[in-house]
């Protein structure tokens, strides 16, 4: 259908739309236009996606010079494959409506390892390995090289690619990752760096976060995107964890003893060359004297792992002298080695601040923060002189090099904690250097300030203010939607209480306590009798789940409550996880259906989604706090406290909050499903928790719903479930949830529909 | 670390956790009994390379590899020597040249490349900068200083920190008893509106505490001071229940004897009987259950 938003023409592929999709578009155009950054909230299955896509498509089309470009990021690559069939769903329509093909060009990027149709490097199993491989194949001096000697393997598919197509760009279409590969093949290019080069003339690109967020990657790839882009960052939960984890580095007893055979083999490399051919160090040298801005321009291919974020006033500056020959170089490397080795070696944990940890290395080992400050860039300038094809073996050494770079950086914002053991094995000594980031508005500062409009978007993103705090940018638009429902067809329940009156909750004092876990077992066992098909029940840790399951088992709960149904469990083994997964969905289809349990944080619960009967009922037992132990967490709260004014505990609240969210929202994806969601824990009936709930679940938590006993639970379930397994048609749902054009239009209609979004 | 040794009498790390391992300019390492042994005298030449060496010249190693720990020696007399600071040079490029010379001069003396020229170089370089060496020695390059500036805010910033948390602890503190003593005041000036208090800061402590007292005062005995209260409201009107069953209307109670379904259950004995138990009423519940939830739902 057509729509008018305020005055912008929108193909909507499809028949029907869902009123807040046509109000999420309103926001969403709004943020557009006032060329802002916005915050909005929308529960999965509503059709986020196509609403985005859609209206963005559109805007670029009626306004090619304000908006060039849709960056699209996601977290996965199934949701990025997910994404491109929405959009080519979309553009058949436009090509259906307007009878003109237009000349839109879309693709998805991905790793080396999803894109690579070289035959020997794409059977390689890890991506490390395959990005090595294809970095000894195509940097340009193994290619230098193969023109004197031309038994040297080179990739056939770059070769071409280099000598023809830069210069014919990639017709007008849709990519997937598959397509991309299948036009290579097809071509004979290499699809990888055809992707990567093409997404600079792209009007959409769809990848993975860490080509914006993780300053690694996004120096080599989304350098020279072009700032009137709109980024969008889906299922965006998350995002402040990711933007900390781009930025910390961990160093372990092993990556030094890596490093230093890493720093062994530079030595001899530079002994054998300085015999055999002197004058590429010297030429080297030579380039380090002017300045790394020149190094700084060589060739895609060479900058392979590129430094971390410098100022750009760095870049321009000369090496400094102390590090500026490659043997010194080593020296220092060597030097910086011993030192970490020797902090390694502390008894007692050491927690300090980045100023503090250069003083003290001034101290002991004479080292200046300038030269640690090109550290990096000096290393990889130092790998390429060397030739070294196996960049993969040199991670170590890189790892420490970048550690050098951004702890000489930022005298903000980081904290450095040195732990000789593990807390849960203290007798092990297991020395760990954390260099955590505690900021995550570092990482993504670059992108809020680069592109013009940035979206933030997820299914649970409650409560809304929270995260440009964090992030640190202030939007234009905030806005939570709900669903719009024909039936109620989600029943959050908080149960409470056990049917002895036992308060249920999984608080540090009672949880090694024998009528809690008794009660828990009761729940599951009850309600596995009344849930047809799926149950997954979610655990708060691991160690917890493995604590109760083996006391279940022992008061014989395990074996009554498989009278009703299988049980799966989540481990930490991915693989046997997804093993368990597909084992869960096929006794769903069958029989009496399963019961998975899983832990919240874990793989389960952020990826997988249970439509219909995959996932009847969800139950989280607890809630989901992190281990508020740990000491980088600590030291993250601090942090908060003091810069941006978070108090710990709403802090730890928010985001206990919103695991549990994600974990519950895993079983409705979409308005012809339904679900139970039981929160089997006390402390989820207190308003600063409730509060903190995605609002299209609070709103179905009503007063009598809030301390529940097992029993009275089960009640409201069967009545609950006897109710939604009555047929549901479609039109039911048009007028209500379900709008058609006309209805849309309509006056109250329209009325309705400006009060979806909940503006904050 | 472990498997570190004194290379003379063998020991390692592994064996004797408390050793301790030495190393001199030379950069060759020596357990401290060893040590101990070989100079008693004060003064004797490395084991492994003849170099004479003093006693006192001995530091505990600090790193695993001895000529680290060498390295940073000569590295930190060669600083003090050669101290010239970024704005002593006209140019970036001079001082990094500058800094490259520094760095040779270091590398030379640590791996024993042309010692005796290099050591005749500085000693020339110092001749000629005296009065450099002499103004720099207090002054710290520019990064240290700012360095310094940031540890200080650092410091600064934590204990304003402390002082700020201290105050706020205060501040609670004091508003805590300042409730505390206006809740007892208040109770004091009129004890019939203590229930209307009660109900209004159920939380305070002082409440609990106040009350607790009074029970031990009246050595538990339910003796009430409270004035009984009186609770307006709308009057409670009653409204038949209205059971939605989605089944077919199930006979009343009286006529089920009539209809015969008492028929069909045991008839009460007259023990049962006793206490108002008639066998209609076990019926009539069996029969609500089976015909309720038949039908479809509606709407």
């Amino acid at each position: 259908m057509k729509l008018n938003i305020e005055g912008l023409l929108v193909y909507f592929p499809y028949d029907y739309i869902y009123p807040e999709q046509y109000s999420y578009m309103l926001e969403l155009k709004r943020t557009l236009d006032a060329k802002g950054h916005g915050v909005l909230e929308m529960p999965s299955g509503t059709g986020k996606t196509i609403s985005l896509l859609s209206l963005i498509v559109a805007y670029q089309r009626a306004f090619p010079l304000e908006v060039t470009k849709l960056i699209y990021c996601s977290r996965t690559v199934p949701e990025i494959e997910k994404v491109v069939e929405e959009l080519r769903k979309l553009m058949e329509f436009y090509t259906k409506e307007t009878g003109e093909s237009n000349n839109f060009l879309a693709l998805a990027l991905s790793s080396r390892k999803n894109l690579c149709i070289h035959p020997e490097v794409s059977s390689l199993r890890f991506g490390k390995e395959v990005d090595g491989k294809c970095h000894s194949l195509t940097a340009s001096y193994v290619r230098a090289q193969h023109h004197s000697n031309p038994n040297l393997p080179v990739c056939r598919f770059y070769e071409e690619f280099d000598s023809v197509g830069r210069q014919v760009p990639l017709p007008a279409g849709i990519y997937n990752l598959d397509d991309l590969k299948a036009f290579g093949r097809r071509k004979g290019w290499c699809p990888y760096y055809l992707a990567r080069y093409s997404i600079l003339h792209a009007n959409i690109v769809v990848y993975s976060y860490h080509y914006l967020l993780d300053p690694k990657i996004a120096d080599l790839v989304s350098k020279e995107l072009a700032k009137k882009s709109v980024v969008v960052f889906d299922e965006a939960h998350n995002i402040d964890n990711v933007c900390i984890d781009s930025m910390s580095v961990n160093i372990t007893r092993r990556t030094l003893d890596r490093c230093q055979t890493n720093v062994d083999t530079l030595q001899n490399t530079i002994h054998k060359i300085k015999e055999t051919d002197a004058a590429k160090l010297r030429e080297e040298y030579r380039r380090l004297v002017e300045g790394l801005k020149e190094a700084n321009v060589a060739r895609e291919t060479d900058i392979y792992l590129a430094n971390p974020v410098l100022p750009d006033e760095i870049l321009q500056e000369a090496v400094p002298g102390s590090i500026r020959t490659a043997e010194h170089f080593v020296g220092f490397m060597r030097r910086f080695l011993e030192y970490l080795k020797s902090r390694l070696r502390v008894q007692h944990v050491v927690q300090e601040s980045a100023p503090q940890f250069l003083k003290d290395i001034f101290e002991k080992v004479c080292i200046d923060r300038k030269p640690l400050r090109f550290c990096a860039e000096r290393l990889q300038s130092l790998l390429r002189t060397l030739e070294i094809a196996d960049i993969a073996d040199f991670s170590a050494v890189t790892l420490i090099s970048n550690f050098a770079t951004l702890v000489s950086t930022y005298s903000q914002g980081f904290t450095i904690i040195i732990e000789p053991f593990e807390d849960r094995t203290p007798t092990i000594a297991n020395p760990v250097l954390h260099f955590s980031c505690m900021d995550p508005s570092i990482a993504i500062k670059p992108v809020f300030q680069r592109f013009q409009s940035v979206v933030i978007t997820s299914g649970t993103l409650s409560p809304l203010d929270i995260y440009p705090r964090i992030l640190d940018f202030r939007p234009v638009t905030m806005a939570s939607f709900t669903m719009t429902l024909a039936r109620t067809c989600l029943c959050p329940l908080i149960v409470g209480r056990g049917n002895d009156q036992v308060a249920l909750s999984s608080k540090f004092e009672t949880r090694e306590d024998f009528a809690v876990i008794r009660n828990y077992g009761n729940l599951l066992l009850e309600m596995s009798a009344i849930v047809p098909d799926g149950i997954v029940a979610f655990f708060t840790s691991y160690v917890y789940m493995e604590n109760i399951v083996a006391s279940w088992y022992e008061q014989g709960i395990l074996e009554n409550i498989q009278r009703n149904k299988l049980i799966f469990i989540e481990t930490q083994d991915a693989a046997e996880t997804s093993m368990a997964l597909e084992k869960y969905q096929e006794a769903c289809e069958n029989g009496r259906g399963a019961i998975l349990l899983s832990v919240a944080r874990g793989k389960v619960s952020e990826g997988i989604d249970f439509v219909h009967h995959y996932g009847r009922a969800v139950i989280m037992f607890g809630v989901p706090y992190v281990y508020t132990q740990s000491r980088i967490l600590k030291a993250r709260l601090e942090y908060l406290r003091d810069q941006f004014q978070i108090r710990e505990n709403d802090f730890l609240t928010f985001d206990a909050m919103r695991h549990a969210a994600q974990c519950v929202g895993r079983a409705i994806r979409g308005k012809t499903d339904y679900g139970l969601m039981i929160f089997a824990d006390k402390r989820y009936a207190r308003a600063d928790k409730r509060g903190k709930l995605p609002r299209w679940i609070q709103e179905h938590i009503n007063d009598g719903s809030l301390n529940l006993t097992v029993d009275e639970a089960v009640q409201l379930s069967k009545h609950f479930l006897r109710q939604m397994a009555q047929p549901f048609r479609q039109e039911d749902q048009l007028g209500l949830s379900l709008l058609t054009l006309e209805q849309l239009e309509s006056e109250d209609m329209l009325q309705k529909i400006t009060q979806i979004a909940h503006q904050t | 670390m472990d498997e570190q040794g004194c290379p003379r009498c063998k020991t390692t790390k592994y064996r004797n956790p408390s050793l301790k391992l030495m190393v001199n300019v030379c950069g060759h390492t020596l357990c401290e009994n060893c040590v101990e042994m070989l100079f008693v005298r004060g003064s004797s030449n490395c084991v492994q390379c003849d170099t004479p060496l003093r006693k006192s010249n001995f530091r505990v190693q600090l790193f695993e590899d001895p000529t680290v720990d060498k390295e940073v020696e000569i590295r930190k007399k060669v600083l003090k020597i050669y101290n010239k600071r970024d704005f002593d040079f006209p140019s970036l490029r001079e001082y990094n040249d500058y800094l490259e010379q520094v760095e040779d001069i270091v590398y030379n003396l640590t791996n024993n490349v042309d010692v005796e020229n290099t050591k005749l170089r500085m000693e020339q370089y110092q001749r000629e900068n005296r009065d450099v060496i002499q103004r720099n020695k207090a002054k710290l390059t520019r990064e240290q200083e700012e360095l310094e500036e940031l540890l200080l805010q650092e410091q600064q910033s934590n204990e304003q920190r402390r002082l700020e948390v201290l105050q706020e602890e205060q501040r609670q503190l004091q508003a805590k008893r300042k409730n505390k003593q206006a809740l007892l005041d208040e109770l004091v000036r009129c004890t019939r509106c203590m229930a209307v208090c009660m109900c209004n800061d159920k939380s305070s402590d002082a409440i609990s505490e106040l009350h607790y007292d009074r029970c031990s005062m009246s050595d538990r005995q339910t003796v009430s001071l409270q004035p009984v209260t009186k609770i307006e409201d709308v009057l409670y009107h009653y409204r038949p229940l209205q059971v939605e069953t989605y089944g077919p209307p199930v006979p009343e109670l009286e006529q089920l004897g009539r209809l015969g379904y008492l028929n069909h259950v045991r008839a009460a004995v007259t023990q049962d009987t006793a206490g108002g138990y008639t066998s209609g009423l076990a019926c009539y519940r069996a029969i609500q259950d089976a015909f309720s939830g038949l039908f479809p739902l509606r709407g």
